[in-house]
C-alpha cells in the first residue's frame, strides 16, 4: 500500500480582524478571517495534490499553514517522509533525557512515526522546513535582482549551515541547476535573474528549493505567471522530478485545466473548506459539486465553440470574515434550494476515493 | 476608409548593446467597430507596437520606418495639444497590472472624473453622473466611487480601469492584457464584459494577450506575432481551426483541454531569439518542427493563403491566382 507523506486533519487557519475603535464598542466579539477554515486531505508518497479554486479561498494559507509560515489555528498536520526520523530521533531522546516523556511514550511515538508539525519547537522546524519545501507563483518578485543564480541557489544552504566548504556547496548548486533543467549550470550559475527568461527564472526559483533535497514541494502557482506556450515545460519539470526523485507535491492553481493534466488527485477548495476531493480524471470527468462543474465550464481555451458554454459565477471573492449560512456556496450557486441557505451540507461518498458536501447529492455521508 | 491603417510599422529601442528591432514591419487594418486580438509570447513587441500608436514609447525607443494613419491623419504628424485630445478622446488604453496605474491615495471616482471634466469641458456634477453611468456599465455598484483603489478586488480594479478608458467614449480601446494575473473565473467575467461593451458600444479594439484563449472570444481577426512580427493574421474562428504557421499551431497545443484525455499539452521549447542584430532568416527557425535549411537564409514574407487569412512560413504555399 502506498504509504502518505503528509495528513492534514481540520487545518484551520484564522486571522483576527482588527476592529476600530467605535465598532470595538459595540460589538465585543472578536470576528476573524476564516481563511482555512476546517481543511482535510492527505497526500501519498510521490503524489501531486492540487488544491483549485479561485483567488481569495484560501489555497496560499493551507500552504504556508502547513509549513507552518503561517501559524494554524486548529487541526493537526502529520508528517511521514523519511526526513522525519533523524528529527524524530532527535527528539525523543531528547524529550527522555530531559524527563518530559516517558520510556513507554518515547516507544510509541517511534512507532506512530509521523511528526505532529504543529507541536514542533521553531528551532525543529527550521530543520523540518528543509525537506518541506515551498515554491512561489512569482518568478519576478521572489528572485533577489541583485544575486546571481548561484548565490540565489546556495542561499539556503547557507542558512541553514549546510556543506563545510565553499565546494561543496558548488556541487549542490551544480546538482540543483542541473535538476531544475538549467544546462548546463555554468551558463547559468553566474547571471542575473534579468538575464534569464521567465521560464528559467521559475526554473531558479525551482532549483533554490532543490538544493535542500526535499521530499515534499509545497508549489504555489508556479506557472500562472508564465506565458501558456512554456508552462507545460514546467510541469514536465515537476513530474521528472516526481518520477526519478521521488517528491511528493501540494500543487496550487487557480486553474482546473492545468490541475487536470498534471495532478494524481484534486481538492477543489471554496471559501475556507474543500467541497470536492477525488482522483484527478473522477472529478473532472464526474464532477458532482455545482462550483467543480462552473471551473471547469471557464478552463482557458482558444476554441470559440467551446467558449460558449461556460458557467460564469457572478460576484468574485466572497468574505471570508462574514460567511453565509448555510452552504457557502449558496449565493452564486445556479441550483440552490431552500436548505441550501440554512444547513451546511454533509461531506458524502460519490464514488470510490470521490466525495463532496452538497446538499444535491445523495450519497452516503463520510 | 479603415478606422486605424498601420503599414510597415518598425520600432525600435536603442539599448547598450545596439538597436533592439522590437517590432519589425508589421501590417493591419481595423475598421470601425471591429476588434483586433494581437497574440505571441511575451516579448515579442505587442506592448511597444500598441505604445506606438499612442506615441507614447520610453524615450529610448522610436519608430523607425511604416505609417500610422488613424481617421485619416498621420499620426507620426500629431503633437501637441492635438495629440492629447486623441489620446482620451479618440484612443484609450487600459494597461497592464491595473494596481500600477491607478493612483493609490486618490478616490477611484475622482480619477475618471478629471479626464472628463478636462477633455469634455463639462462641469463637476455632469461628470460625477457620466462615471456613475460608466460604473454601471462594467459591473461595479455606483456607491463605490468614493473608495481607494485598494478597497477593490483585482477584477473590480481592471473594471476600474475600463470604466476609464471608456469615459470620453473613444473609438478605439487598446487593453493590454487585461486579464493577466486574474484568476480564471474573474477572467471569463472580464472576456464577457469586453465583449459586450464592445457590441454596445460599436468600439473599435484591439486586444493585446500572451493567452489566445483570451482574444478567441472577443476579436473577430487576429494577428500572431512572433519576434517583432507578424506570422499570422486570419479571423479568430479560423486561426483555431485552420492554423497554417507552426508557431500559431505551437501556441493552440499549448492548452490543456479538459475535455478531451488526460495528457500534458505540448510545449514550444527554447525562447525567441534575440532582437538586436536578429538573423536574416525565419526568425521562428531555432524553435520550429518544420524548419529546413533553407528558413537558415530566407525570411518568409506574410502571403494570403487564402481569402483574408494571411501566414509568412517558407511551407506555406500563396493562394493560387
Ligand atoms: N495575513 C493575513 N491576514 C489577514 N487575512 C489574510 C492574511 N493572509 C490571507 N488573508 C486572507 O485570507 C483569505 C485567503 O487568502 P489566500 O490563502 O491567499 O487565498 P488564495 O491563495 O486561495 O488566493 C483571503 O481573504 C485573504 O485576504
Ligand atoms: N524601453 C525599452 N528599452 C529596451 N528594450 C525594450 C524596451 N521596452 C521593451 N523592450 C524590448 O522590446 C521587446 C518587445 O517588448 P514588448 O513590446 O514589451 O513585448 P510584449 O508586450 O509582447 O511582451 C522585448 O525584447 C523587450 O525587452
Ligand atoms: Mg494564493
Ligand atoms: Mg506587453
Amino acid at each position: 500500500m502506498v504509504k502518505d507523506i503528509l495528513v492534514v486533519k481540520d487545518l484551520q487557519v484564522w486571522f483576527p480582524v482588527r476592529q476600530g475603535f467605535i465598532e470595538s464598542l459595540v460589538s465585543k466579539e472578536q470576528r476573524y478571517v476564516k481563511a482555512v477554515d476546517g481543511v482535510s486531505f492527505n497526500i501519498k508518497e510521490k503524489e501531486i495534490f492540487c488544491l483549485v479554486g479561485e483567488s481569495g479561498c484560501g489555497k496560499t494559507t493551507t500552504g504556508k499553514g502547513i509549513l507552518r509560515l503561517v501559524e494554524p489555528t486548529g487541526g493537526s498536520v502529520k508528517y511521514y517522509g523519511k526526513g522525519k526520523e533523524i528529527l524524530l530521533k532527535d527528539m525523543i531522546s531528547d524529550a527522555l533525557a530531559k524527563g518530559k516523556i516517558t520510556k513507554a511514550q518515547a516507544e510509541k511515538m517511534t512507532a506512530e512515526g509521523g511528526i505532529d508539525v504543529r507541536a514542533l519547537h521553531k528551532s525543529k522546524m527550521k530543520k523540518l522546513r528543509q525537506k518541506m519545501q515551498i515554491i512561489f507563483q512569482d518568478p519576478y518578485e521572489s528572485l533577489n535582482p541583485k544575486q546571481s543564480v548561484y548565490d540565489i541557489v546556495a542561499e539556503p544552504l547557507v542558512v541553514n549551515g549546510i556543506g563545510a566548504t565553499e565546494a561543496e556547496r558548488e556541487k549542490r548548486v551544480v546538482k540543483a541547476l542541473e535538476d531544475a533543467g538549467l544546462r548546463p549550470p555554468k551558463d547559468f550559475m553566474w547571471r542575473y535573474p534579468h538575464e534569464v527568461s521567465g521560464g528559467q527564472r521559475q526554473r531558479v526559483g525551482i532549483a533554490g528549493s532543490l538544493v535542500l533535497e526535499p521530499e515534499f514541494l509545497v508549489a504555489d502557482e508556479p506557472v500562472s505567471m508564465l506565458d501558456v506556450s512554456i508552462r507545460s515545460e514546467i510541469l514536465k519539470l515537476m513530474l521528472d522530478l516526481r518520477d526519478n526523485k521521488g517528491l511528493a507535491f501540494l500543487f496550487i492553481t487557480h486553474d482546473l485545466g492545468v490541475a487536470y493534466v498534471f495532478s494524481d488527485r484534486i481538492g477543489i477548495m471554496y471559501l475556507g473548506k474543500i467541497v470536492e476531493l477525488g482522483p484527478t480524471e473522477e472529478v473532472v470527468k464526474h464532477p458532482a459539486h455545482p462550483y467543480t462543474k462552473a471551473l471547469i465550464s471557464v478552463v482557458p481555451t482558444p476554441d470559440p465553440e467551446m467558449r460558449r458554454n461556460q458557467i460564469i459565477l457572478k460576484g468574485e471573492r466572497p468574505d471570508p470574515s462574514n460567511m453565509p449560512p448555510g452552504c457557502r456556496f449558496h449565493p452564486r450557486c445556479p441550483f440552490v434550494m431552500d436548505i441550501c441557505r440554512k444547513e451546511a451540507p454533509a461531506t458524502v461518498f460519490v464514488s470510490e476515493g470521490h466525495w463532496v458536501s452538497c446538499h444535491l447529492e445523495k450519497g452516503q455521508a463520510k | 476608409m479603415a478606422l486605424l491603417e498601420i503599414q510597415g510599422l518598425r520600432t525600435y529601442f536603442k539599448t547598450q548593446e545596439g538597436t533592439l528591432q522590437a517590432v519589425d514591419g508589421i501590417d493591419f487594418n481595423l475598421d470601425k467597430g471591429q476588434a483586433l486580438g494581437l497574440a505571441g509570447e511575451s516579448g515579442c513587441g505587442k506592448t511597444t507596437a500598441a505604445l506606438s500608436i499612442m506615441k507614447l514609447l520610453p524615450a529610448n525607443g522610436y519608430i523607425a520606418g511604416g505609417k500610422i494613419n488613424f481617421m485619416g491623419q498621420d499620426m507620426a504628424r500629431v503633437t501637441g495639444d492635438k495629440l492629447r485630445a486623441i489620446r482620451w478622446r479618440d484612443i484609450s488604453i487600459i494597461f497592464q497590472g491595473a494596481m500600477n496605474a491607478l493612483n493609490p491615495v486618490k478616490r477611484v471616482g475622482e480619477q475618471i472624473i478629471e479626464p472628463i471634466i478636462l477633455h469634455e469641458k463639462v462641469d463637476e456634477e455632469v461628470a460625477l453622473k457620466r462615471v456613475k453611468e460608466l460604473f454601471e456599465m462594467v459591473g461595479i455598484n455606483p456607491s463605490r466611487i468614493r473608495e481607494y483603489p485598494h478597497e477593490f478586488s483585482g477584477g473590480m480594479r481592471q473594471r476600474v480601469m475600463i470604466a476609464m478608458a471608456l469615459a470620453c467614449k473613444p473609438r478605439l480601446v487598446i487593453a493590454d492584457e487585461p486579464t493577466t494575473a486574474l484568476d480564471v473565473m474573474i477572467q471569463a467575467q472580464i472576456i464577457a464584459l469586453l465583449k459586450s461593451l464592445q457590441k454596445d458600444l460599436d468600439l473599435a479594439m484591439i486586444v493585446i494577450s500572451h493567452d489566445l484563449s483570451v482574444l478567441a472570444e472577443t476579436c473577430d481577426v487576429l494577428a500572431i506575432m512572433y519576434a517583432g512580427k507578424i506570422v499570422e493574421r486570419a479571423p479568430a474562428g479560423e486561426v483555431f481551426y485552420d492554423p497554417h504557421h507552426p508557431y500559431t499551431r505551437g501556441l493552440i497545443a499549448a492548452f490543456p483541454n479538459i475535455h478531451g484525455e488526460k495528457k500534458m499539452p505540448a510545449s514550444i521549447a527554447g525562447n525567441p531569439p534575440n532582437l538586436i542584430n536578429p538573423t536574416k532568416g525565419c526568425r521562428f527557425y531555432d524553435r520550429c518542427f518544420m524548419k529546413q535549411d533553407i528558413c537558415k537564409t530566407k525570411e518568409p514574407p506574410l502571403v494570403e493563403i487564402k481569402p483574408g487569412h494571411w501566414a509568412a512560413c517558407n511551407f506555406v504555399p500563396p493562394m493560387k491566382g
